[in-house]
């Protein structure tokens, strides 16, 4: 009781706080820049030939366009639909392709985002800690020296140049890898073999630049935080007390260094979201970071908002559950 | 050794395992030589379902516009040439363009076996003047009083007013028109808004077999009744059984893709990617097979666009004091490298304009003088431009006015000067001085990451500004904001592309002063430079009246060309030029210079007429 007290509920009401000012700004900040979506759409629409309308047509349309995105009442009443729609799990429609709901654009994305990334995040996690607590503990072992230079040669690489020398490697020189999409045009989404491992092959050179990036800075910041632990007194006294070297690496020094690397962990995944820009843009993979780039240079405000929310939920939510599970990792937390 | 045999032996095995996956991987299960691969325009849809054309907002230009929709008129902007499409021959106008007859093509069907005819014409207008925020719906109401079926090939429509220039509405005179919707299907349809169209009834000579539903890609097939379509009608087959868009992101991409022969026709490159393309792919060819390759007869060109309510750009001498500071060769070549044909007047010098304006006005333009007598047309332009090339060692043939322009005006820093004194401007250690005696500094406003040429003119023509003692910023902007500065005026000068080509009678309309918008109100009709001319409003208002074919209505364009140029109310400088390269791998006989049977434009409703011409290799 006194932990649900002191603990949990604070915890709970930090959250919610988190959320409403969060959502707050993600509803005020497009509204204060100067992008106006129903002159985008018309400039949008002159651009592609609607300019034999005669310009008073065009100032009528603007007035119906902006009826029909329910932009015309004044910003508090917008804000109070808002609110109304956001519980009801309804973000209105997108005003760039008008009238799609906004919540189905995202749905259609999201889940190849969260499929890449989530594999990504897990997968370099596990492979850059285990290998950075190695190197870490073996500090002074020539490969451990080695796979040091090659995490500290890769991780400082711009992402854009490590995934394009990656696209022309395996799918230009080597055309091993398709240069574009989710799978293979004639194949149709099931849950057949065929599709999965197209599925798999599409997302294989996204995913390696991922990783390779990802597994050099777990490495090093797993190496760091090892080399601090293998000199503390503990893992001295374990090693005076005979105990195996794997055991000491594993149970002793890793488990003391995965504590931080865990919340960054959590706050990677929460943070999916918003989606991977440059990945999908290099490797035309679908995924939310290009709807919301197109979202903010259309000032599709809808749009916007129904990515950023739920980046800002995922992210309060990811430190919410870090947050009430870490007594369960680390006792001093427990018995505070 | 042993190791390094290993390695070569992988290295091969690789690329062996590459080479069968080459030819394969983006159409595992649609034969490779029966299908045009063509780049879409506007990049990933998030909504690639949807081919609702008629809702605001709706974006048709990866394929569906070109493969299945129809319209009523195709005006080229190559060629200057109509196509009669579903509309059998020209409209007919009668009682002072009050009523507008025309007789429909017949034989049309749709993909689902329903014939078109007069009651899907009709059904258009009506349905889309009952639907307040469907597209044209504004335009519909503002201009038609009824509409009605003469008989089964013949719609009549009665306007509410004299409109001359009524079957623009239904021409696609540059990207897309008004398109014929399929009646039966619309009908049942309550909530137009909501509907996705989908899958669509074809008009045009394609079906849509597949789509990407992440919005990558759309694959058409040809519909086995091609010969019911337009294009069967007055082209015959189109070629191609299946034609795929397919957008595969960043320039460099696109040049793989191309270089892989993954990629037929490209909607634009940058020209460095195309200088690695024309090195990397021999089959890979622009609208020139050499210098200056690129196609230059787009529909817009690139003007340093003055607000024309801020001091000093309100004064017609600075703007022509500006215009005559500007070494139009310099910033072509230097911004350029030369790949660029001289716009000077407002309407693009496109193949046919330049025959349709430029010439006929070329003796105006040499005898043309400024107030003080100095005559500022420079004809020599295009030589010079052909001297910077061949000292580049570049080949070009062809007539060098046919590809760099017939002339622009004068370099006479001697005369900009003259103008600006005698507005009380002041130079004083080599930096000139306003009126009122502060520093004369100008900011351009220019595009950041998009539109590279409007941005690299914009740099060309800071340093030709600077050169000549003016201190001058470059400001680039993301599309939102530069957009939305363009509509409110929130700009000294900015690097656009406002020219008309063969749309002017249409583009100035917006000109005339009763739509004028002042800085801070949004200038959504046009004229966002705010330019207010009773003399143009003359004009206007003589050109309103006339219909936009005549030789009468042709005359008034030439009177506005005029007075614009003795306003010079925003230089115009280059048309704007595209790389959009073709590969000659699988397919040929695409538009080019040798053969310029229409324009390339691969991203607009016209395409469909290109697709009976181009011819395969035969290459598998």
């Amino acid at each position: 009781m006194n932990l649900l007290k002191r603990y949990i509920i604070p915890r709970l009401i930090q959250y919610f706080i988190v959320i409403f000012i969060g959502v707050t700004v993600v509803f005020l900040v497009p509204r204060f820049t100067p992008l106006d979506p129903v002159v985008t759409v018309l400039n949008r629409m002159t651009s592609y030939g609607a300019q034999y309308l005669d310009p008073s047509a065009i100032e009528k349309l603007k007035d119906t366009m902006m009826e029909l995105y329910g932009l015309k009442g004044s910003i508090w009443e917008q804000y109070l639909g808002f609110w109304k729609r956001l519980f009801k799990g309804d973000f209105g429609p997108s005003l760039s392709i008008f009238p799609t709901p906004v919540i189905s654009i995202i749905a259609n994305s999201l889940p190849w985002t969260a499929g890449l990334l989530v594999v990504v995040a897990i997968l370099s996690w596990v492979i850059g800690n285990i290998l950075g607590g190695i190197a870490g503990y073996y500090a002074d072992k020539k490969w451990s020296k080695f796979m040091s230079i090659i995490a500290m040669s890769i991780y400082p690489i711009p992402y854009y140049i490590m995934a394009l020398v990656l696209l022309i490697l395996f799918a230009y020189i080597f055309p091993i890898f398709p240069m574009v999409g989710g799978y293979s045009i004639g194949l149709t989404p099931s849950l057949s073999l065929e599709f999965i491992f197209n599925v798999i092959k599409h997302a294989t050179l996204p995913a390696l630049s991922l990783i390779l990036i990802g597994i050099g800075w777990w490495f090093l910041s797993m190496r760091s935080l090892t080399s601090t632990i293998v000199a503390e007194d503990f893992v001295t006294y374990a090693e005076v007390m005979g105990i195996p070297s794997r055991k000491i690496l594993f149970q002793y020094v890793m488990r003391n260094g995965l504590l931080p690397q865990i919340t960054n962990l959590a706050l990677q995944i929460g943070g999916i979201f918003s989606g991977s820009l440059i990945t999908e843009t290099v490797f035309s993979y679908p995924g939310l970071g290009q709807l919301l780039y197109m979202a903010i240079n259309n000032g599709d405000f809808n749009l916007i908002m129904g990515i950023a929310v739920l980046s800002i939920i995922g992210i309060a939510t990811a430190a919410l559950v870090i947050d009430l599970l870490y007594p369960l990792f680390d006792p001093r937390v427990r018995y505070r | 050794m042993k190791k390094f045999s290993i390695i070569i032996l992988f290295i091969l095995m690789l690329s062996l395992v590459g080479q069968t996956v080459t030819f394969s991987q983006v159409l595992p299960k649609v034969p490779r030589h029966e299908t045009l691969i063509v780049d879409a325009l506007h990049g990933r849809l998030a909504n690639p379902k949807d081919f609702n054309f008629w809702k605001p907002g709706v974006s048709v230009g990866n394929g569906a516009q070109q493969m299945l929709f129809d319209g009523l008129w195709y005006l080229d902007s190559q060629t200057g040439k109509v196509i009669n499409a579903l509309a059998q021959s020209e409209p007919v106008y009668e009682n002072n363009f009050r009523k507008m007859t025309v007789k429909l093509r017949k034989g049309i069907y749709w993909s689902d076996g329903k014939p078109f005819t007069a009651d899907d014409v009709v059904f258009t207008v009506d349905y889309l003047m009952k639907h307040p925020g469907m597209s044209y719906s504004d335009a519909l109401n503002r201009y038609v009083s009824k509409v009605y079926k003469k008989d089964n090939y013949t719609v009549v429509f009665e306007l509410k007013e004299s409109v001359p220039a009524f079957h623009y509405l239904f021409t696609s005179i540059v990207y897309a028109t008004c398109y014929i919707m399929p009646k039966h299907v619309f009908e049942k349809v309550a909530d137009p808004l909501k509907f996705e169209f989908n899958p669509p009834v074809s008009l045009g000579p394609y079906v849509l077999k597949q789509y990407d539903p992440q919005g990558y890609w759309w694959l058409f097939e040809r519909r086995v009744d091609w010969r019911r379509t337009s294009v069967g009608q007055i082209y015959g087959m189109p070629q191609p059984k299946y034609v795929l868009f397919i957008y595969y992101g960043p320039d460099e991409k696109k040049v793989m893709a191309q270089a892989q022969h993954q990629l037929d026709l490209i909607f634009d490159l940058t020209p460095e990617s195309w200088e690695i393309l024309r090195k990397s792919n021999p089959y890979s060819r622009v609208w020139y097979k050499d210098f200056p390759w690129a196609w230059m007869d787009d529909v817009r060109a690139r003007i340093m666009a003055m607000n024309l309510e801020k001091p000093p750009f309100n004064n017609k001498d600075v703007r022509w004091a500006l215009t005559l500071a500007t070494d139009i060769v310099d910033v072509v070549t230097s911004g350029f490298d030369g790949i660029a044909r001289v716009n000077p007047l407002w309407i693009c010098a496109t193949e046919s304009l330049l025959k349709e304006y430029y010439l006929p006005m070329e003796n105006w333009l040499k005898n043309f003088t400024l107030e003080d007598g100095f005559k500022p047309w420079d004809p020599t332009v295009p030589d010079r431009i052909v001297d910077y090339a061949k000292k580049r060692g570049y080949v070009v043939t062809g007539n060098p006015r046919e590809i760099f322009g017939i002339g622009w005006w004068k370099y006479a820093p001697d005369v900009a000067e003259k103008l600006l004194v005698k507005n009380g401007f002041k130079k004083v250690g080599g930096k000139w001085y306003l009126p009122d005696g502060t520093p004369w500094k100008i900011t351009i406003t220019a595009p950041a990451n998009f539109e590279i040429h409007a941005t690299r003119l914009a740099f060309a023509v800071a340093d030709q500004w600077r050169k000549f003692g003016i201190d001058v910023n470059v400001e680039t902007v993301e599309a939102g904001p530069f957009w939305n500065k363009w509509n409110l005026g929130d700009f000294e000068v900015g690097s656009y592309w406002e020219v008309p080509a063969t749309d002017f009678y249409t583009f100035v309309q917006g000109y005339h002063s009763r739509f004028y918008k002042p800085t801070g109100q949004v200038a959504t009709s046009g004229n966002q430079i705010r330019w207010k001319s009773a003399k143009l409003d003359k004009l206007l208002d003589e050109l309103v009246k006339l219909q936009p074919e005549s030789q009468k209505a042709k005359a008034i364009v030439s009177d506005i060309l005029k007075l614009y140029v003795e306003e010079m109310p925003a230089p115009v400088f280059i048309i704007n030029l595209k790389f959009n390269s073709q590969d000659h791998y699988y397919w040929t006989n695409f538009p080019t210079s040798d053969n310029s049977y229409m324009a390339p434009v691969w991203w607009w409703g016209q395409f469909k007429f290109i697709l009976p011409h181009i011819k395969p290799t035969g290459r598998k």
